[in-house]
């Protein structure tokens, strides 16, 4: 499968030269942050979406340092630092920015860019998902959502255009689910690097490209040879984000010997579990899939009870042995959740390794990063 | 005379003769239940308070008193509890008229309180003591290195050293920071499933050029919010709260409002400064704290300190050095009351804060009778209601008003969104004010990370170039080609 694996790279690497061209040739170029913004409403206004979501590089979360507060996560600083050390490739050339504001890091950064000159447009998520009068607000969010576009691209998106590319999404998801599943095996043919990777690719390339890839790439790896031992301790990769480009840690994971065998992440990896409706009206569709239908996100009020029943059906679902909480630096709502999952898991006797970025990768950083991962690895492959 | 330290603070607080006899033993009881020992009573009143306070003033004086009262009555949350006094509680920054309405109706059926506020607004201003408490929460997994609030750390220790019972109810405005409301969320899931609390949220989501409170789906939805809220709060206490209670807690808040302004006013603009910067913020308390015991005997020292500093005033005399310059700040970090000490001995006064000044927008009366609308037109007129776009045209314009010679920013490390204003909105307001920002990266509750050692130097320097920038500006120079400065720098 290595072929196709490095063709979809290839098409997500080209991404932006693409966008370029299509900007050159009047499409609208849209950039987004957050799932809470639904790719498949950009693509049925005909806008060329692109995720913004990159992390794992030191230089740019220390580069906006005069303006943005230290303790704003590494990804939001990350986001704006690439924009002013002119390495975002994509905000400059955008005609809107989207950007889903659930927490004070991205909306503090979404600030930021705004007054850097460049057009935002934001789609607020009410934490409190249990009132109905703040499931709402995101509802008209995303009917404004749709306005706006609709007046950028001066065309109506219609509801046929919007439930095709739900459609296409739902089929991204269903194959993702076919390819993960495969991680339920004893021996299977792919780890988490892999399948962070392929999610990372998915919101590169056209939906369509997206689906062929991932169909030649199931079939493949079904008919593949497994790639780690039988008896590999399992683990599950929890937290807030594995941004594009930040593979160092979860790489590590699987040179010690483990399998990353499924992920728990609010942003950075697809929300493929959960499909969204096909018939009847589809912003509301889309709305419930993000907003009621999925386990909520860690901001949400309450979440962590229905986020550890999620957490336990995994790790009895993919028969995992320990647990890798990876948090952003100063994600402080991510802290205390570690807290109460750390807690909770020991009662249940599951390990728990908390590991921290800041995107620092230096010798001096990963020196006992490693030596973290390895001994954790090692202590669950001992006790199996 | 008072013989012990106990006795000595109370005599401090003004509370003499019989009445410090009778509450004595409350006071000793109060202080052991939050951690205060005798040697931290006799380092109170023999080193921290004398040094950080103008004991010379009575309404000082009463102002420590009063505080002690609510102080006491926290401590006795417990058993408030248990003789079925339903307790509600709330976190800063909020709205108080709605929790005051519901004091006004309750009266003793039900304690109003904001504890976590109340008692860091006693123990690090008057004790230096909060400390061991925020240690507790970082102990059961609130981690140091994250840089969490302190204030949210306070609230997890006192529920910890079990100061502070779970309440009936816990009405929390999450309307600033994410952390504040997950506290609840957290503090229930790991310790006391009996925690409940529901919580008001609006998502920071407005775009350059619009104007919060000029929204009107924005006004509805928050309305709508608080009412659900307080509905809730009224439900569980049964306490029903009628528009005369809602009349009588904003009577309260204009007149006390009136009489801070008041203070405020005649400090910044007199010369020699009769108060510091960090006194003046704990005359505000009872704009950010519900007060349970009421607020008459904040208002009689508020009273008291207006007419001693008149008298400062006409006879000349003040606290600074004439014409010392002026440092405003978002909030003069009153919790560590050493950073204005500093700032003193370097003969620079800490004045204004930007958060205390009402701007033009505020003090036009909200548009209708609903008390919901009024409530949620109120916050988003408030600086940490709004986009940063507003928000740093209100700091324009409240500098503008205040004048002050520099303006200290930082001090909100822990708190992602004001944190962040003080980088980003303190360059757009020096930009159009001309007036040099500072920035220090601290903590206004916690000084473990950042001691008074650790920033001596760097206040000793601003104040250098405040003071050479004003004497260049009275020399009528430039102020900018005068001097090498650095404003805005960390
Ligand atoms: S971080 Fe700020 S808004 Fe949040 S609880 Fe602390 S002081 Fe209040």
């Amino acid at each position: 499968m290595d072929d196709v694996m490095r063709e979809f790279a290839q098409l997500a690497t080209d991404r932006p030269a693409e966008l370029r061209k299509r900007k050159a040739d009047g499409k609208k170029v849209v950039p987004y942050i957050g799932q809470f913004v639904p790719e498949e409403l950009l693509h049925a206004a005909g806008v060329e979406p692109y995720l913004i979501c990159r992390g794992g590089e030191p230089e740019p979360p220390e580069a906006v340092l005069d303006d943005m507060l230290r303790f704003l996560n590494p990804l939001a600083r990350s986001m704006a630092g690439f924009y002013l050390m002119g390495l975002d490739p994509v905000m400059p050339l955008a005609d809107l920015i989207v950007a889903s504001q659930p927490e004070c890091h991205v909306q503090r950064m979404a600030e930021y860019l705004e007054l850097q000159g460049l057009p935002l447009f934001k789609v607020g998520v009410p934490q409190n998902w249990d009132k109905a009068y703040a499931g709402e607000y995101y509802f008209r969010e995303l009917e404004q959502l749709k306005a706006k576009l609709e007046d950028l691209t001066c065309a109506l998106v219609s509801d046929d255009s919007v439930r095709e590319y739900i459609g296409y999404d739902n089929e991204i998801n269903a194959l993702l689910r076919r390819i993960d599943a495969l991680r339920k095996t004893d021996s299977p043919p792919l780890g988490g690097y892999d399948f962070i990777h392929l999610n990372h690719y998915s919101f590169f390339v056209d939906p369509r490209v997206a689906i062929e890839k991932l169909t030649a790439i199931a079939v493949r790896l079904e008919a593949g040879q497994g790639k780690f031992v039988a008896d590999c301790p399992r683990i599950l990769l929890a937290g807030h984000a594995v941004a594009v480009g930040d593979y160092l840690v979860v790489k590590n994971l699987e040179d010690a010997g483990a399998l990353i065998a499924t992920e728990m992440m609010d942003e950075g990896l697809r929300w493929y579990r959960w499909d969204t409706e096909m018939d009847g009206d589809p912003l509301r569709n889309l709305w419930r899939a993000k907003y009621l239908d999925k386990v909520p996100v860690n901001i949400f009020q309450p979440a962590w009870r229905h986020r550890f029943e999620h957490m336990k059906a995994l790790i009895a679902g993919y028969r995992i042995d320990g647990v890798v909480w990876y948090q952003l630096a100063y994600d402080e709502i991510y802290d205390m959740e570690c807290t109460v999952i750390t807690k909770w898991l020991r009662d249940l006797k599951v390990p728990l390794l908390k590991l921290e970025t800041s995107y620092e990768y230096s010798r001096e950083a990963t020196g006992p990063l490693n030596t973290k991962v390895e001994s954790f690895v090692e202590s669950l492959r001992g006790g199996k | 005379m008072a013989g012990t330290a106990y006795e000595e603070f109370l005599e401090l607080g003004e509370y003499h003769g019989r009445e410090r006899r009778e509450v004595l033993p409350q006071w000793i009881e109060a202080a052991t239940r939050i951690g205060l020992n005798e040697r931290d009573m006799e380092y109170a009143v023999k080193e921290f308070i004398p040094e950080m306070w103008d004991l010379q003033y009575l309404g000082v004086r009463k102002m420590i008193g009063a505080m002690t009262r609510e102080a006491i009555d926290h401590t006795q949350l417990k058993e408030q509890r248990k003789r079925g006094v339903k307790l509600v509680y709330g976190i800063i920054p909020a709205i108080l008229t709605p929790y005051q309405a519901v004091k006004k109706a309750g009266g003793d059926k039900v304690f109003v309180s904001f504890p976590d506020m109340c008692l860091m607004n006693f123990l690090q201003p008057l004790f230096h003591k909060g400390a061991p408490l925020f240690e507790l929460a970082e102990q059961s997994g609130l981690t140091y290195g994250c840089r969490h609030c302190a204030l949210n750390k306070l609230r997890i220790g006192l529920r910890l050293k079990d100061v502070v019972p779970a309440p009936d109810i816990q009405w929390s405005f999450g309307l600033v920071c994410d952390e504040a409301t997950k506290v609840d969320e957290y503090i229930n899931c790991i310790f006391d499933d009996k925690w409940f609390a529901v919580i008001t949220r609006l998502p920071h989501d407005t775009c350059m050029a619009e104007v919060d409170d000029e929204i009107p789906e924005r006004v509805a939805y928050l309305a709508a919010a608080f009412k659900d809220a307080y509905e809730e709060v009224q439900r569980i206490t049964g306490v029903k709260v009628q528009d005369e209670h809602v009349a009588a807690a904003l009577d309260d808040f204009q007149r006390y409002l009136g009489k801070t302004d008041v203070l405020i006013r005649l400090t910044a603009q007199a010369d020699p400064q009769p108060l510091r910067g960090s006194e003046l913020v704990n005359f505000c308390h009872p704009f950010s704290m519900p007060f349970n015991t009421g607020i008459e005997h904040m208002e009689d020292a508020l009273d008291t300190m207006i007419e001693e500093v008149k008298v400062e005033i006409a006879n000349g005399r003040g606290i600074y050095p004439k014409g010392a310059p002026k440092v405003g700040g978002y909030f003069i970090p009153y919790s560590i009351p050493w950073v204005d000490k500093v700032f003193m001995d370097n003969g620079v006064a800490t004045s204004s804060s930007l958060s205390m000044i009402a701007s033009a927008k505020q003090l036009i009366p909200p548009s209708g009778t609903d008390l919901y609308q009024n409530v949620a037109e109120q916050w988003l007129r408030m600086v940490f209601g709004m986009g940063c776009h507003v928000e740093i045209s209100t700091w324009i314009e409240k500098v503008n008003r205040a004048k002050p010679d520099a303006l200290l920013m930082g001090f909100f490390d822990y708190d992602r969104w004001l944190g962040q204003m003080h980088k980003m909105g303190a360059r757009e307001v020096e930009k159009a004010t001309g007036i040099p920002t500072f920035y220090i990266e601290a903590d206004f509750f916690d000084d473990r990370d950042y001691s008074q050692e650790a920033l001596r130097t760097r206040i000793e320097s601003i104040s250098q170039v405040i003071k050479m920038r004003k004497a260049a500006k009275e020399r009528g120079v430039a102020g900018e080609q005068a001097v090498a400065c650095e404003p805005g720098a960390a």
